[in-house]
């Protein structure tokens, strides 16, 4: 069986994230900026350690929250029913990560929209839709979390 | 001199007509000025016959940073509060020029002693956690107590309303949310719509605000003596209690230190103000909600490279999570989940 790896992104930033943290940061003799070192170090592991699910995550939180936005439409009024039911059965337009993004924040700015006009429902349905939409952005601040 | 140093003397022998030999030298960054560089220096120069030595500071507008202030803003809130038996450090030049250092600064005296980091792993204050959270509590007790306007700051944000600083310190907040925010966060905007829907009583009085009074924003000296507070940049007028619920942030927490009710009672005894738990318990989601906005302001710094320091983007990653984290419990507390 091989052991043989490939030279992904996360490794290669590891890699450097090392490199600054045990090689050159204590070769610095400005105290500020081999603070700077280290804690570029840090970046560098959280960004690394967010490479490699980092369309995964994205995918499965915009289908979450299509899936919210279609529950949402019955319970709102025009025009923004007839909106959240397009963005319901939306795909994303890409699995670059900037149009994930792009895509995720047009899905949330529907969320807000949608949970603004929940709040101001007094129908026992949106305010149970509304309390597990909160559980969903519990789970996304979760999924999100910076791994370091 | 290096050629900052050259510079700083150069403008401090333009401020200072009746100096001459004027040199600086020992000029180092001060790590955690975050918002504005801060430099310490040494200056020497003669004067009617006499050689001077001062130790001072230099802070420097970023070219971005965490938060927006008016460049003169501290400058003129130490000054107005010279003279109220504050530890605050005494201010000489502000120069919105930017001929001399690229970008407006102003010169302030350099204090002693050291600020306690609110990270530290083990303790910040070397023994001296209850008295200087005693001390934190009476000083801010202190501010709360002053009249803006007999001081000369009703010019500050807010200096000229009587009430209404929950509604205005939310729009101001909003509003940078609004500017700088490139993924919108639901959990923010509902905190903030939560805000509105049940607004806090309104204060006893209006304050002076320091913004950012906090573990991590004074020096203490080895005796265990806070010896200054600093960074007044997000300084205005408004409902005392903000300062309170921001002290108490378990971000950077007193209250590891000193018992949060030992702490309102300190306050309560020097401000002469009683603490309402209710509005206390507004402010503290509003000051979650307001650090969220400032690491929204330092993502968005960093990622457009109008400033690259690390603790920017360590901020808008980090710091933004623990206060979005922070935020989704208290509104689960306040029923959001049910």
């Amino acid at each position: 069986m091989t052991t043989a790896r490939n030279l992904t992104i996360d490794n290669a930033l590891h890699g450097v994230g090392e490199l600054l943290r045990d090689r050159i940061s204590p070769e610095i003799g400005d105290p500020f900026a081999a603070q700077m070192a280290r804690l570029s170090c840090m970046l560098l592991t959280i960004c690394a350690n967010g490479v490699d699910d980092a369309a995964e995550l994205r995918v499965e939180e915009n289908a979450s929250i299509r899936a919210f936005l279609g529950e949402a439409a019955v319970l709102v009024d025009e025009p923004l029913a007839r909106e959240l039911t397009a963005a319901a059965t939306s795909c994303d337009p890409g699995l670059r990560i900037s149009v994930l993004d792009d895509e995720n924040h047009r899905l949330r700015c529907l969320l807000v929209e949608a949970q603004t006009e929940l709040e101001d429902s007094e129908a026992s349905l949106a305010s149970a839709l509304n309390q597990r939409i909160w559980l969903l952005l519990e789970d996304i601040e979760a999924k999100r979390a910076p791994r370091e | 001199m290096s050629s900052l140093e050259s510079r700083i003397a150069a403008y401090l022998a333009h401020a200072m007509p009746a100096a001459s030999n004027v040199l600086v030298d020992d000029l180092g960054r001060i790590y955690g000025g975050s918002s504005q560089e801060t430099f310490r220096l040494r200056a020497r120069w003669t004067e009617g016959g006499q050689d001077i030595e001062r130790r001072l500071i230099l802070r420097r507008d970023a070219p971005a940073g965490l938060v927006v202030a008016d460049r003169d803003l501290e400058y003129n809130v130490y000054r107005a509060l010279a003279g109220q038996d504050l530890p605050i450090p005494g201010v000489y030049f502000l120069e919105l020029d930017p001929q001399w250092l690229d970008r407006p600064f102003f010169i302030m005296d350099l204090c002693p002693g050291k600020p306690g980091s609110p990270f530290s792993p083990t303790d910040p204050y070397d023994g001296h956690g209850e008295s200087i959270g005693r001390q934190f509590w009476s000083i801010l007790g202190q501010l709360a107590a002053i009249d803006h306007r007999a001081v000369g700051l009703e010019g500050l944000r807010n200096g000229s309303a009587t009430s209404g600083f929950w509604s205005l310190e939310l729009d101001r907040w909003e509003g940078i949310l609004d500017e700088g925010e490139a993924l919108i966060e639901p959990a923010v905007r509902g905190a903030m719509r939560w805000l509105r829907r049940n607004p806090p009583p309104e204060p006893t009085k209006p304050a002076v605000v320091h913004g950012d009074y906090r573990s991590g924003n004074f020096l203490f000296t080895p005796d265990g003596k806070i010896s200054a507070i600093l960074d007044w940049e997000m300084c205005h007028v408004g409902d005392p209690l903000e300062d309170v619920a921001w002290g108490i942030d378990p971000f950077w927490p007193i209250t590891r230190h000193y018992p949060l009710d030992d702490g309102l009672a300190q306050w309560e005894a020097t401000s002469g103000l009683s603490v309402n738990r209710d509005a206390l318990a507004w402010w503290q989601l509003f000051s979650v909600v307001k650090a969220c906005v400032i690491w929204t302001t330092a993502a968005s710094s960093f990622a457009s490279g109008k400033n690259r320091e690390m603790t920017i983007a360590l901020s808008g990653i980090r710091a933004a999570h623990f206060h979005r984290k922070l935020l989704l419990s208290m509104m689960r507390d306040r029923g959001a989940m049910g």
